[in-house]
């Protein structure tokens, strides 16, 4: 058996599959960013890493801090501008997006805008940023979902997925043919869409969990899949590189500022009768 | 303008010369390198009305919001709403209607300021929009926010957004000569179309280079010194973010900004001690060396990881050769004025 993971972990290698060799693949910061680097160090050599903001065919050696922090890899191919990054998908040239669920309906459409009403919210999200058109256009996009929510209605459609389901996608003539959500990856499994109506259903489970416990979290009567896979255990080079590379992406955001904040406190205590002196 | 072309100047002129009350003020920077030492003097001179347009939603515009600078955005991506409770200043806003809002995506965004660069009055955008609420429900742009046509080549649907041009645009670079050509690197973003769009130009940037510097390497120069309005140096002008080739983020002088505007109070505490207290750039970066030592500052300097040089030589820079000859036609200065006198073509 292979050393323990955390939930982290497990997300990012996940998604570090649906990379595949030779693919232009478009990259949000965060865990789909430690999972092309992980796919570029051990599934995917010759994948292309493409950022919005115009870096194109670059590899992270330490943790990105945002869309377009190039101080976190050593050079990269071609610099290009944001308006050119997002015609080229325009023009079909990405093979796949990877975007974050804040809440998502059955059809695979997200909202990152908004909870409540957009002129008075209850929340307010940070709105597109690329992921409306990114969705539009690149030939398949991946959901990867660590807090996000299933919903049976949207407070606001930022980005298109299957819109009412079935074929209304494709009738629109809006998109690019065949495109749309082709996964969603939790922290609990894999969901795929239904090739005729286009709802979404439970394809996959990662290990320890139950069918019972995916159905808790989604408001609407999830098909499962009669073949339902399991997802492999992270293997020990898996974790290794991402724990010896990202340590931060393997803890996550909260756990990272609690430990942060303790050894800063810790420090700042330690040098304070240096200081009086 | 001084007659000799030298726009440099002090942030306090700059800002005090082209920012008014009431201005539409872009950001240039995207995401990477925010010009912060701009936007505190904008707080500083307690600029009013604002409408910001911010592509990346970072925690300068937050700070804009708390000082009061801004009625109105044109964003893409608010970075910190919806986290810690919603309690920074752009969601406390909104929740409170103090603050109008437009949302586009990073594509159309960029768009419009294409649009606005080139002088055209609209630029198509991605007609898979129609699908989303970002086309349905319109801020204080109203019909205008989007317009829809048929296409007369092709007969489909093509949703436009309208040209934007900003009253004045604020941009850190890395280098600048004195004249106002402005040399970037790293993640290009909208970042030149944001400075072009605009009607002026203030460029802050870590350092004033010779003139030399810049045209032996024209390709990064990304805003050509006749659109520049002001040129500021200002060593750490995006502090507490990054500048390639310069210095990472300070997350602790991040976190400080933060911290301080997750509250009216304490937005407030922060803007004396950092701002108000501090009259230029300058002291704001003595004061957080008095405060957090140079250590943090040392440990973030970039160490140098050159690009290759472009050749921009050539085999001759006179049409006459070693012998005085000039190249095309073979003969002296001399004798070809000898040749012009005797076929006539010389006039008295």
């Amino acid at each position: 058996m292979s050393k323990p993971y955390t939930l982290n972990e497990l997300l990012i290698i996940a998604i570090a599959k649906e990379i595949h060799d030779h693919e232009n693949v478009v990259l949000g910061v965060g865990i789909p960013m430690t999972s092309g680097a992980l796919a570029k160090a051990l599934f995917a050599p010759h994948s292309n890493l493409i950022m919005e903001s115009g870096i194109i065919d670059f590899k992270p050696t330490v943790p990105m801090n945002h869309v377009a922090d190039c101080m976190s890899c050593r050079g990269f191919s071609y610099s290009t501008d944001l308006f050119s990054t997002f015609t080229m998908t325009y023009r079909g040239f990405v093979d796949v997006c990877f975007l974050g669920v804040a809440q998502v309906d059955k059809y695979g459409n997200l909202n990152t805008t908004v909870i409540g009403d957009y002129e008075n919210p209850t929340i307010r999200l940070p709105g597109s940023g690329g992921a409306a058109d990114f969705i539009s256009y690149a030939k398949r996009t991946i959901l990867t979902m660590r807090s996000g929510e299933f919903v049976e209605k949207l407070s606001y459609v930022t980005s298109p997925g299957y819109l009412d389901g079935g074929d209304s996608r494709e009738k629109s003539g809006h998109f690019t043919p065949g495109s749309g959500p082709t996964k969603l990856i939790s922290t609990q499994g894999i969901f795929e869409f239904d090739p005729e109506t286009k709802e979404m259903f439970l394809s996959q489970l990662h290990p320890g969990v139950t069918v019972e416990a995916v159905k808790k979290k989604i408001p609407w009567d999830l098909k499962v899949s009669p073949d339902l896979k399991q997802t492999e255990r992270p293997k020990d080079e898996e974790i290794d590189f991402i724990r010896n590379n990202f340590p931060t992406e393997s803890v996550g955001k909260n756990l990272m500022w609690e430990i942060a904040t303790a050894s800063f406190l810790k420090r700042l205590n330690a040098a304070k009768p240096t200081i009086e002196k | 303008m001084v007659e000799n072309g030298d726009k440099q100047m002090s942030a306090q002129d700059a800002v005090a010369a082209n920012v008014r009350d009431g201005d539409m003020l872009i950001m240039g920077n995207y995401t990477i390198g925010i010009a912060f030492g701009l936007v505190y003097e904008i707080v500083r001179q307690r600029k009013k009305g604002l409408t910001f347009c911010s592509q990346s939603g970072c925690i300068g515009d937050e700070l804009l919001m708390a000082a009061g600078c801004i009625d109105r955005l044109i964003t893409t991506f608010v970075l910190n709403a919806g986290t810690v409770g919603g309690n920074f200043p752009i969601e406390r806003a909104l929740k409170q209607g103090k603050l109008q809002i437009e949302d586009y995506t990073n594509f159309q965004y960029n768009a419009r300021l294409v649009a606005g660069m080139h002088g055209y009055s609209f630029m198509p955008v991605l007609e898979g929009i129609l699908h989303s609420d970002i086309f349905t429900k319109r801020g204080f742009m109203g019909d205008d926010k989007f317009r829809v046509i048929t296409c007369p080549f092709t007969g489909k649907d093509t949703v436009l957004v309208p040209a934007l041009n900003p009253d004045v645009c604020i941009i850190h670079v890395q280098r600048a000569d004195k004249y106002g050509n402005a040399q970037y690197w790293g993640a290009m973003g909208s970042v030149q179309a944001a400075a072009l769009a605009s009607k002026r130009i203030i460029v802050s940037c870590e350092e004033i280079v010779e003139h030399d510097v810049i045209i032996s390497s024209p390709h990064f120069t990304i805003i050509p010194a006749y659109r520049v309005n002001a040129v500021v140096e200002m060593p750490w002008g995006a502090h507490p973010s990054e500048v390639v080739g310069y210095y990472n983020v300070d997350k602790v002088g991040q976190g400080t900004l933060g911290a301080g505007l997750l509250t009216e109070e304490g937005g407030k505490a922060w803007l004396d001690e950092w701002i108000y207290g501090c009259p230029d750039h300058n002291a704001y970066m003595n004061h957080y060396i008095g405060l957090f030592g140079s250590g943090m500052l040392n440990s973030i300097k970039a160490r140098a990881y050159y690009s290759a040089p472009a050749n921009y030589g050539s085999a001759f820079s006179t049409v006459w050769d070693e012998q005085k000859r000039e190249r095309t036609m073979g003969v002296t200065l001399e004798e070809l004025e000898q040749i012009m006198k005797e076929k006539g073509v010389l006039y008295e």
